[in-house]
């Protein structure tokens, strides 16, 4: 039986993929139109949160509207475009001004993303927020974890690592168990950071 | 018409003896993978039982229509899709997990069971059949990952979701959340079940 058509053979394959693309496409450009704005919404206050979390301002992390409000009455964007400022000002809790700034670094996997918080004299950490990482689940990417971050607040570099659990000098950060890698590369983030965050601040004019 | 039978026998093969994941070791990318904490594990079982369950439906639904030679290129546009709308879902309603799963929920897309059931099953039977094979592909998978997480995170952390359920006595055992830790779970699993089934086959007789 020859009676395979060029119709069939060349010409239908082609029509039914492009329709199918076509129909597929839509599906998916129609949901990701419908939920952009709230993407856009969790991503702005994703970064607001990171923020006042690096200042070690409370909020309650489940209410939006109350971080937006918290974040207007504290924080300053200054420089840069809307949603990425060069540096943010911000009313510490102790009525102080503080300062907090992206800082970038390599990290194992992929590039870690980090919001530094200083106190006044652009040393002191007041806290650090991991905004974006790639490192390896359950291991490097125990950086998110809460006990981990918290040991940044009120160090100030440059630091060494001890072993997880072990620092208890401000110039000493906990590493990882598991992921030395992943504890190096937040260790030289983290001993960069006040260097760049006082060019950032400076040059932009406090 | 399928038959009450083997709507019963497709349901409950891929959570036995045809496993997709200790019979037909299938998936073992994201079962070595996202195992590592519980809560990550139950989220992306989800993805993939959606994934599977709509996508054996869709493929069934179109198989009198998909030309023999794109057919692998249509099955994969069509999965791909199921996994960008929960990439999108989850992005925008849990925004947290988006977060923390990352890149393992565009993963699913590779995910071989998906492929395997679209291939093997959805386009040689009805979408009601292949309805019911992949929800229940998809549970198989889900079952397996959920209790080799369960004991990865116990032992590994102390904790179950988070929430710490062995005291300070507990001396975590890294491994189990390290990759080895994986490979030793599934080996010791696969064992477990399969040793059980073999028995099982052998007192049939």
């Amino acid at each position: 039986m020859k009676q395979e058509s060029m119709f069939s053979t060349r010409v239908y394959p082609v029509l039914f993929m492009v329709a199918l693309t076509v129909v597929f496409i839509s599906v998916v450009s129609g949901i990701f139109l419908t939920t952009e704005d709230r993407v856009r919404l969790n991503e702005s206050i994703f970064q607001k949160r990171a923020v006042l979390y690096a200042a070690g301002i409370d909020f309650p992390r489940d209410n939006p509207p109350k971080i937006q409000e918290i974040y207007e009455e504290r924080v300053q964007e200054v420089g840069g475009q809307e949603g990425q400022p060069d540096y943010f000002r911000i009313e510490l809790p102790s009525g102080e001004t503080g300062y907090a700034v992206y800082v970038r670094g390599a990290g194992l996997w992929g590039e870690i993303v980090s919001i530094f918080g200083f106190q006044t004299d652009l040393q002191t950490f007041t806290g650090v927020e991991f905004v974006e990482q790639n490192e390896t689940p359950g291991l490097g990417a125990r950086i998110t974890e809460q006990w981990y971050k918290e040991q940044f607040r009120g160090k100030s570099g440059p630091f060494q690592l001890v072993a997880e659990g072990a620092s208890d000098a401000p110039d000493e950060l906990d590493a990882l168990t598991g992921a030395s890698r992943t504890s190096e590369a937040v260790l030289k983030i983290a001993n960069k950071a006040a260097e760049e965050a006082q060019e950032t601040v400076e040059q932009e004019g406090q | 018409m399928a038959t009450r039978g083997k709507m019963k026998k497709t349901f409950t093969d891929p959570l036995g003896k045809n496993n997709p994941v200790f019979a037909q070791v299938l998936g073992i990318c994201s079962t070595l993978a996202v195992t590592n904490k519980l809560e990550n594990t139950v989220i992306m079982s989800l993805g993939v039982i959606f994934t599977t369950t709509l996508s054996g439906v869709t493929i069934s639904a179109l198989r009198k229509l998909i030309p023999g030679r794109v057919r692998m290129m249509a099955e994969t546009l069509i999965i791909a899709s199921f996994v960008i709308i929960v990439d999108i879902t989850l992005r925008a309603y849990m925004p947290d997990v988006w977060q923390q799963l990352g890149p393992y929920v565009g993963l699913i897309i590779t995910n071989c069971i998906i492929m395997g059931r679209a291939e093997a099953f959805a386009m040689n039977n009805s979408a009601g059949l292949s309805l019911i094979d992949g929800l229940s592909s998809g549970i198989g998978y889900a079952y397996v990952l959920i209790v080799i997480a369960f004991f990865r995170e116990l032992m590994g952390t102390g904790e179950l979701w988070g929430i710490t359920i062995l005291g300070d006595w507990w001396t975590n055992w890294a491994i189990m959340v390290m990759p080895p830790g994986a490979f030793f779970m599934l080996a010791i699993f696969v064992w477990v079940v399969k040793g059980a089934i073999i028995k099982e086959e052998e007192a049939a007789k």
